[in-house]
């Protein structure tokens, strides 16, 4: 549909097109989590289909090695993405840590703090997972 | 491009926005305001004599839905009561073993689904749309089917205990216990509940829309109220745990019906399946009680503290982290299972883990009162006390989410004192804290600060009483649910200490009833604000009106009411959207999901009885199969849909009187939206998460077999026909695409291409339906649980291919009888979405019975 | 099984950690069912672990409700935001992630040990609503079964086999370890390392039914030359009953068919439904530990198990005259 005919939308304020709503999305700041939730399914489908099925077949050691490659680059991707929203929350140059204004500035702000900080937790969540990988290694 | 070719659905707003100050100063004229009062008044008119019942409006069914909740729960009360007193002293005979065993099943199970849950989406819809400043929730005839379901639905359940027909297994229901238990007890928890299940999830679609859409003009998602995000968190939390315990409870009734050996490990089933889809429900559902909990908290702080709350994006954070996290708990309800140590240790990990946020959202709360200056009101009383309970129930979270201390605590009184102390201090307390502090929002009178404070310090000493020393009788070896105990193991004293603990509980839950029944005629209305808050539904009318809010707020900040000064005069006035109601419809504003931009005027339904009467016949098409007879089951079923065709055709997406409406400050908006623009269409995608998310958990229960069995499917099986599966799948594809085609060839005007597409798309669907029938009919499902794994499957996408080809024809009707025309074609946008995911399921499911199970 | 059987022991190592940890605990010693009595190496780590969570979890939950009390009443008076923001950053986040991470890191340490594999009897361990079927493997492949008791060598780890006929069950001793749960159609392995001689208390902990309330069971640990003596005595067959009374007993329990549901090896009492009563006498406790031992006990539970154990599968004997019952009482309280 063609909207580029400006008389008929209700006219968006200069910032906004900035930080347009159309830019933007509620599912951003769930990469992160969601980064947790993937490495943490797969490392619990890993261990389980293997200590289940395959413990006789391949060396244990083979599949944390493996599963701890994949914490790394599952880290690295945690860390990038906290990084794009820490840019977004653009603490250092406005100073503004709460963002409560109704603007669409404040609003873009909010949405790079909470996805950074859902970025910290989901790494932290990631380490604690793969605690286990590390001081167990057995299936018992 | 010339306006009337422009197809309804993509209509856009015109005019000016956002509102300038000159525009918001202009006085509304008396006599204006009058004649738009009066309007709105008999808009909003709530039926009166016994078509009361009939209302719709969420401030009377979430009146009902509260107040029915608590009615639940107090009777779930009167069940621990009982069992204290049976606990009393040893080997005591007061209660038999039976009666014990079923009055802690129904205690559990009417406390977590007939209160905890129902509660939460009871409160929602009470007050959610007054934090938004919208009329009424987006689709309240939805609530109402919901409640009416809750009811029927709680008073069976509930009820059974009376005729000692109650389950009995535990609210854990864990086969083969369950499995093979006598009796109708099993049936009525698994049939009654899932019905309830059903509810709930009607009740979350609901309230993530209208957090997502029914947000007042200019309230972007960094000034949405702490609430709506928790609202937010918590509906998505159920689309997907409430699921696989739906999928489980399909297995389930299953076996208990008709032999399908699921759990039974004779015929190559297992019982931990069970266990894994009823803790992926399990321990969400903790949390789906805790954070809307710990969201009226978030209302209350800032209010007590004199100050906006600090930490907004933390709190945030912390409600979407534990959403996400919370969903890898589950196994550390089954450390004791003799799952491999590295499982168990991802679960202790992500259950440390879920500490963190969790953490996050008190310090929150202490940092914002160490920052505001603090008033200690009642509310606030009652939030001190949940932070004594919660902090020492997650302390011991702590403590049990290290697996080895568990394989101790697990399964004894440790573990019922960190339950109740969570519960009490994370859902209980702070619900009634939220009691003390809405009642004056939606009863406009106060409730009585002396019985308040004697409530309190009753509940709490009372619940310290009963729940602290249990910690203690469980490490001193009391298992849970035990109808008695030997004399001799040291747990004599702690065990009386509790009983008359739980007397001083029940004692505070009196005071408490009593002062939210007692008559208040001759108490004064309230003031307007009466504890000062700064959110918006503070800014209700006194004396109470119907309508929500006199007109649609244009918000800029987190605290309207401390921000903008003008914000409640210019309301009353009906200076802002919607002031009126000159077509005499129930309507809101719906906006965009990130900034809330006003995109749409909804018109909400009204009164009905066919709510009522549809929520009846669902529940006979649940009842009926408890008692095994099956005929007047489906023809309840039957009933049940044509009432919900008839609602639908009769009040949803009829083509407007007009297509744009002015609302006010020189902005019209469109009256019909159809795809992604529209509400519906977000109901039916949230919906269908849910319902993909049931179907996944099916096909995990394909690959757990596979995982848990060295012989799934076992050697030499026979398999289903792979040549009629592929044709099935087709058929389906190709309904699919039909369904497709026809919404792009109805919008192009090509209307009579579009009906043949959709007449012939139920035909394929059905001869893909019988496709699949086909395929597994030769497999016996009573003999192993490969074949009965398959035909699940198969009924699975049979029963969505019966409501597909519903959906097909319900579009075609419409088409036909001028309902859906080229321009209002919400409908079809609907079914096709429904389709979307219909397709999928049906090419997975073609996968899984044709293909799959011939690689493992 | 009773409380004078209780083992009396030295204090263990590191029990000065009791003084730390209130009152309240001193009562916990106290009992023959009790997680916090150390029986062994496993219930001792875990004793331990539960001290330091518990002094840990007391400090913060001052910490926390004294930080609240303290700006909600004592100073409730605006503080700085700065302050503010640090503390969630600090409490909320820095604190936690290190402590959790440390406590994580701890318990996961211990669980090898708390699983390591057994060197000692390999005991098979069966439930049913609601006893315990026990068989003992021994080396040359025979079995020695016996029912509602486990007796363990003091020093080894003993390995245990667990499954269940029906319905989940759990197997539990607490002075001696953590539990784990018995399945039908799978069998669980479970190691406990006892070492000091005593009679404890089981019990099961997963909800089973009618009668979950009573099925528990005595584990006895003795030294080692005792465990063997005691095995070999388990093994031989049942001695012939002792006294006319005891005699006359023997001839009701067959004429009454019970050994259609339970043997007593060495007569042609061969059942397998029911608990195998070969040296029932020498039990410390009668049906799963609902009962003790004596002439009254047997009689007791004879004339009407479901007054005992609501359920139970076992018939109600009650048409039978005292003196017969009686009788039955004095062949089964023989059996040693």
């Amino acid at each position: 549909m063609d909207r580029d005919d400006h008389d008929r939308q209700p006219h968006p304020r200069e910032d906004e097109h900035e930080f347009g709503e159309e830019r933007e999305s509620l599912w951003r700041i769930a990469f992160a989590p969601t980064i947790w939730a993937f490495h943490f399914a797969i490392s619990y489908a890993a261990v389980s289909v293997y200590c289940f099925k395959f413990e006789r077949m391949v060396d244990m050691g083979t599949l944390r090695l493996g599963l701890i490659a994949m914490t790394v680059v599952m880290l690295a991707a945690i860390a990038w993405i906290g990084w794009r929203a820490f840019r977004r929350w653009d603490v250092y140059d406005t100073g503004e840590f709460t963002n409560p204004e109704g603007s669409a500035e404040d609003r873009h702000q909010f949405l790079g703090h909470a996805g950074f900080l859902l970025a910290v937790v989901s790494f932290i969540g990631v380490v604690y997972d793969t605690l286990p990988l590390v001081i167990l290694g057995t299936c018992r | 491009m010339s306006q009337n070719r422009i197809p309804a659905g993509d209509l856009a707003a015109k005019g000016v926005y956002p509102p300038t100050e000159e525009m918001l100063n202009e006085p509304v004229p008396e006599e204006v305001q009058a004649g738009q009062r009066e309007r709105l008044a008999k808009a909003w008119k709530t039926p009166q004599g016994w078509r009361y019942w009939t209302a719709v409006n969420n401030s009377e069914v979430g009146v009902w839905y509260t107040m029915t909740a608590f009615a639940f729960m107090l009777m779930a009360g009167v069940m621990a009561l009982l069992m204290r007193l049976q606990l009393w002293v040893p080997e005591n005979d007061l209660i038999s073993a039976d009666m014990f065993n079923q009055l802690f099943t129904m205690h559990g199970s009417a406390m977590m689904f007939l209160f905890a849950v129902p509660m939460f989406e009871a409160i929602s819809i009470l007050i959610l749309p007054a934090f938004l400043g919208a009329r009424d929730m987006p689709f309240p005839r939805l609530s109402a089917y919901g409640y009416w379901c809750f009811l029927i639905g709680g008073v069976f359940v509930i009820g059974s205990i009376l005729f000692s027909a109650a389950p009995k297994a535990g609210w854990f229901m864990y086969p083969p216990l369950a499995t093979i238990e006598l009796g109708i007890g099993s049936d009525i928890w698994l049939l009654g509940l899932s019905f309830i299940e059903v509810a709930s999830i009607a009740a979350a679609v609901e309230l993530i829309v209208g957090a997502l859409k029914c947000r007042p003009p200019g309230m972007r998602v960094n000034v949405m109220p702490l609430y709506a995000w928790y609202v937010l968190v918590v509906g998505g939390m159920i689309l997907f745990a409430f699921p696989p315990l739906i999928a489980g409870d399909f297995l389930f009734e299953l076996e208990r019906s008709f032999d399908w050996p699921f759990f039974d490990h004779t015929r190559g089933g297992d019982p931990m399946l069970w266990q894994h889809l009823f803790w992926i429900f399990g321990h969400p559902e903790v949390y789906i009680i805790f954070l809307p909990s710990i969201a009226i908290a978030a209302m209350i702080v800032p209010t007590v503290a004199r100050r906006p709350i600090l930490g907004y994006s933390w709190i945030v954070l912390s409600a979407v982290g534990t959403g996400f996290l919370s969903f890898g708990l589950w196994v550390h309800h089954m450390f004791t299972t003799g799952l491999p140590n590295i499982s168990l240790g991802f679960f202790s990990a992500a259950s440390e883990a879920v500490v963190i946020p969790t953490g996050i959202q008190l310090f929150a709360f202490v940092a914002t009162l160490i920052a505001g200056r603090v008033v200690m009101t009642l509310p606030m009383l009652w939030i001190a006390g949940a932070l004594a309970i919660f902090t020492a129930g997650g302390l011991t979270g702590v403590m049990v989410a290290v697996a080895p201390f568990d394989w101790q605590v697990h399964d004894t009184y440790f573990i019922v004192a960190h339950l109740h102390y969570t519960l009490f201090g994370g859902m209980v307390f702070p619900v009634i804290a939220g009691v003390y502090y809405f009642f004056p929002f939606f009863r406009k009178k106060m409730l009585s600060e002396r019985l308040g404070r004697w409530a309190f310090w009753l509940i709490f000493t009372g619940f310290n009483i009963t729940f602290l020393p249990m910690h203690l009788t469980g490490l001193l070896g009391m298992p849970r649910r035990v109808y008695t105990y030997p004399e001799g193991l040291g747990i004599d004293w702690l065990n009386q200490i509790s009983t008359v603990g739980s007397f001083i509980v029940a004692a505070g839950f009196a005071v408490f009833a009593w002062d939210i029944v007692r008559p208040k005629k001759d108490q004064p209305q309230i003031a307007r604000n009466p504890w000062g808050g700064g959110t918006l539904e503070w800014s209700h009318e006194i004396p109470e009106t119907k309508w929500g809010v006199r007109s649609i707020p244009h918000i800029t900040s987190r605290y309207p009411l401390w921000d903008q000064p003008k914000l409640v005069d210019r309301m009353d006035a009906g200076r802002y959207y919607l002031p009126d109601a000159e077509e005499g419809l129930r309507e809101t504003v719906v906006t965009s999901v990130i900034d809330a931009r006003p995109i749409q005027v909804q018109r909400v339904t009204g009164p009905a009885y066919i709510t009522i009467m549809a929520a009846g016949f669902t529940g006979g098409a649940f009842i009926f199969p408890t008692f095994h007879i099956y005929t007047p089951a489906i023809i309840c079923a039957a009933f049940a849909v044509v009432c919900i065709l008839y609602w639908l055709w009769t009040s949803t997406a009829r083509p407007p009187e007009k297509d744009m409406k002015d609302v006010g400050l020189g902005l019209s908006l469109p009256t019909y939206a159809a795809g992604p623009q529209a509400v519906g269409w977000w109901a039916v995608w949230i919906t269908m998460l849910g319902d993909a998310t049931a179907f996944a958990s099916l096909v995990f229960g394909v690959f757990f077999y596979w995982t848990s069995n060295s012989a799934f499917p076992p050697p030499g099986a026979e398999h289903a026909s792979g040549y009629v599966v592929a044709l099935a799948t087709a058929a389906f594809a190709l309904s699919w695409a039909l369904t497709r085609g026809a919404r792009g060839l109805n919008r192009a005007g090509r209307v009579a291409a579009a009906r043949a597409a959709l007449a012939l798309a139920p035909l394929l669907t059905l001869s893909g339906m019988g496709g699949f029938i086909l395929s597994v009919l030769d497999l016996d499902p009573t003999s192993h649980v490969y074949p009965a794994m398959m035909w699940a499957l198969m009924v699975w996408v049979v029963a969505h291919g019966i409501v597909g080809t519903i959906m097909q024809g319900y579009c075609l009707a419409g088409s036909l009888l001028g309902k859906l025309t080229p321009r209002y074609d919400a409908d079809l946008w609907n079914v096709t979405l429904f389709w979307h995911f219909l397709g999928l399921t049906a090419l997975v499911t073609g996968a899984m019975i044709g293909l799959v199970p011939r690689l493992m | 099984m009773t409380r004078d059987t209780r083992a009396r022991r030295p204090l263990p190592p590191g029990s000065s950690r009791l003084l730390l940890a209130a009152p309240l605990l001193l009562a916990a010693c106290d009992g023959r069912q009790s997680v916090l009595v150390d029986g062994g190496a496993d219930a001792r780590i875990l004793t331990d672990l539960f001290v330091v969570m518990l002094i840990g979890a007391v400090v913060l939950w001052f910490g926390m409700n004294g930080l609240f009390y303290w700006a909600t009443r004592r100073s409730p008076a605006p503080h700085s935001q700065r302050m503010a923001n640090w503390l969630v950053i600090l409490g909320g986040i820095a604190f936690p992630t290190v402590t959790l991470g440390a406590l994580l890191v701890y318990g996961l340490t211990l669980m090898p040990d708390l699983r390591a594999t057994g060197d000692g009897p390999v005991i098979r361990v069966t439930g049913e609503q609601w006893w315990w079927r026990v068989a003992y493997e021994r080396e040359d492949g025979s079995t020695v079964v016996t029912a509602n008791e486990i007796r363990l060598p003091a020093g080894v780890r003993s390995t245990f086999l667990l499954d269940s006929k029906e319905v989940i069950h759990s197997f539990w001793v607490p002075s001696l370890g953590g539990k784990m749960d018995m399945f039908p159609g799978r069998v669980n392995e479970m190691t406990l390392g006892p070492e000091v001689p005593g009679v404890y208390r089981g019990q099961c902990a997963e909800f089973c039914g009618e009668s979950h309330a009573w099925m528990a069971f005595e584990a006895e640990v003795m030294e080692p030359a005792a465990f063997e003596a005691w095995l070999e005595a388990e093994a031989t067959p049942a001695a012939p009953p002792a006294t006319p009374e005891a005699g006359r007993g023997a001839a009701l329990f067959l004429s009454q068919g019970c050994g259609a549901c339970h043997a007593v090896r060495g007569t042609p009492a061969v059942g397998q439904v029911g608990p195998d009563l070969t040296h029932v006498g020498s039990r410390h406790s009668l049906a799963a530990g609902r009962l003790g031992t004596s002439l009254e006990d047997f009689a007791k539970w004879v004339a009407n198990p479901g007054a005992w154990k609501p359920g139970a599968e076992m018939p109600a004997y009650d048409h039978l005259s005292d003196a017969q019952i009686g009788a039955i009482a004095a062949y089964l309280e023989g059996l040693e």
